[in-house]
Parts: structure tokens; C-alpha cells; sequence
């Protein structure tokens, strides 16, 4: 038996995503596929499998990514699903293939690609901010007409969207940089 | 890198592989190597693994044998100067055990 459940997750909302997604795992909905905010899922016994979502730090095709899920499909982690630069992993809960996420060096690793990817998605709005700033001045002046008009309300929307965006992201961005601090100060003492 | 090649401390994942590279290995039979050397102790996780494997093929520590034809799985050896960062290592960690033996076990 299958089922399809559509859900949004910002991008930044990956812990809760994959939380939702092991959640369901337990309560034996396995997710098999994934696509455009769509999951699938097949009904199989609670807790076969256990889910991890990761980030790549090329797209998934590139070699380097390429290379790398080769060699975790060679251990017997599945993927399920592929975003962006984000894949949806699966291995058999009985002989998890997945780092606890425990160790300085890896939980360090794993949070300087986010931290990485985050600084992107914040540039990318704030380019889009600084854009539609700049157009809003430029259609300041000619007399206005309906085409105008309707562009600068264009600016206006995309500018705000993008602002409450932003303020919607800065707690995740905050949290994000905190533990990368917590994961420095752990490799003092351990690695 | 800052450390010259003589001062290196390997972490447990790194170790672990060098001596299991001892004969020819793919990552699985790394992994599976590492958990019966350590009794289920150190299960080293498939992204570790990549990790260490990738630096230490780029350090000349390991090397991969060509490929056979019909396996997709690529397999692994130790190189001459993994031995020697192995065994350097090994003096490292025998000091450490004698210095925590008088010590701690006095």
C-alpha cells in the first residue's frame, strides 16, 4: 500500500523534515520517493529503515557527488530522493551505515556545509532585496502607467516576500552558527 | 596542515582503516573489518569513511587497485608510507599506554 503526502519544509527546516520522516518510518510509512514538496510512501514494518537527510557539497550530479553516493549505495545506503544539492538517504535501521552524528569532527563537517549553504541562500535574498530596491527608484520617475504601476507593485511584493523570508530564516541562521561555535569548542577535547 | 609527517596523531577512524588496509579491502569490508577488530566497539559510518579514505588516497597513505571488470566495488591497499605513518602511530599510542599504565594503574 502506498500513500503521497504533499507538505512544504523550507529549506532551512531540514532537522524537522527529517525528524517528520523517521517519525513516519516508526509508525511504518516508509519513504520511497520524493518530489516536488511530495513525499511517497509504501507501508512496511515501523522502523525498518532509518532516514537521513545530507548535503552534498556539489549538485547530484557532479562526479564528486556521484563518486561519494556510489560509495555509500556500496554499503547498502539507499537514496531515495534527491533536492538541490540535498539527498534523502535510507539504510536498514538493524545495520545503520549513518554517523550518529556525535563526533566533533564529522558533527563540524556536516554543519560547515549547511552554515555554507545558508550564507548563499541569505546572498541570494539579499541580492533580490537590493534589485527590486533599485527598481522601485528607477520607476520612480516617468509618469506612471498601468505597466509601470504594475511593476514597481512587482518590486514592492518581491522585496517584502523576500524580507519576511529572510526574517522567517534569521533564528535558523542564528541557531546554525551557534553550533558550529559548540562543534569548534568540542575539538579540544575529542576528534 | 601543520603537522610535519613525523608529529601526526591519526584519529580512530584513520587507524583503523590503515590496519584493515593491511590486505586489500572495498569500504564495506572496511567497515566490517574495523567492527570485528574492535568488537562491535568503532562502527565507522559510511560518510567517515568516504572522508578518510578520500584524504588519505590524496596523502599517498592508500591507494585503490584498478578495478576488476564485472565489480563496481572499488577496493583499497595500504602504501609503503602508510605503513610508516601506521607505525609511527603505533609508538604514539604505546607511550600513551605505558605513561596511563604507571599513572593511572601505578
Amino acid at each position: 500500500m502506498k500513500k503521497t503526502v504533499r507538505k512544504i519544509f523550507f529549506l532551512w527546516e531540514y532537522e524537522k523534515e527529517e525528524a517528520w520522516i523517521n517519525q513516519m518510518a516508526k509508525e511504518g510509512w516508509m519513504l520511497i520517493h520524493t518530489g516536488f514538496r511530495k513525499y511517497v510512501f509504501e507501508k512496511g514494518t515501523p522502523g525498518t529503515y532509518t532516514y537521513r537527510l545530507e548535503l552534498l557539497e556539489k549538485d547530484t550530479h557532479s562526479p564528486e557527488s556521484k563518486s561519494y553516493l556510489d560509495f555509500l549505495q556500496e554499503t547498502g545506503i539507499e537514496i531515495v530522493g534527491e533536492c538541490l544539492n540535498w539527498v534523502y538517504l535510507r539504510c536498514k535501521t538493524a545495520d545503520c551505515k549513518f554517523d550518529p552524528g556525535t563526533r566533533p569532527l564529522y558533527k563540524l563537517t556536516h554543519l560547515l556545509k549547511i552554515q555554507d549553504f545558508f550564507n548563499t541562500i541569505r546572498l541570494i535574498f539579499m541580492i533580490v532585496i537590493a534589485l527590486c530596491i533599485v527598481g522601485i527608484f528607477i520607476l520612480e520617475h516617468p509618469q506612471p502607467t498601468p505597466v509601470i504601476d504594475f511593476f514597481k507593485g512587482f518590486c514592492v511584493g518581491i522585496s517584502l516576500a523576500s524580507s519576511v523570508m529572510m526574517l522567517l530564516f534569521a533564528p535558523y541562521f542564528n541557531r546554525i552558527n551557534r553550533k558550529v561555535k559548540a562543534a569548534i569548542k568540542d575539538l579540544y577535547t575529542c576528534n | 596542515m601543520t603537522n610535519t609527517e613525523d608529529n601526526i596523531v591519526l584519529t580512530e577512524a584513520v587507524f583503523y582503516t590503515l590496519l584493515a588496509l593491511h590486505t586489500p579491502l572495498h569500504g564495506y569490508g572496511i567497515m566490517q573489518e574495523t567492527k570485528r577488530m574492535t568488537g562491535g566497539r568503532l562502527v565507522l559510518s559510511a560518510g567517515t569513511l568516504y572522508g578518510a579514505i578520500s584524504s588519505m588516497l590524496e596523502k599517498g597513505w592508500i591507494k585503490a587497485l584498478p578495478e576488476e571488470e564485472e565489480s563496481r566495488r572499488k577496493e583499497y591497499v595500504i602504501t609503503e608510507q602508510g605503513r610508516n605513518i601506521a607505525r609511527t602511530e603505533l609508538i604514539r599510542l604505546q607511550e600513551l599506554v605505558n605513561n596511563g599504565n604507571k599513572i593511572i594503574n601505578n
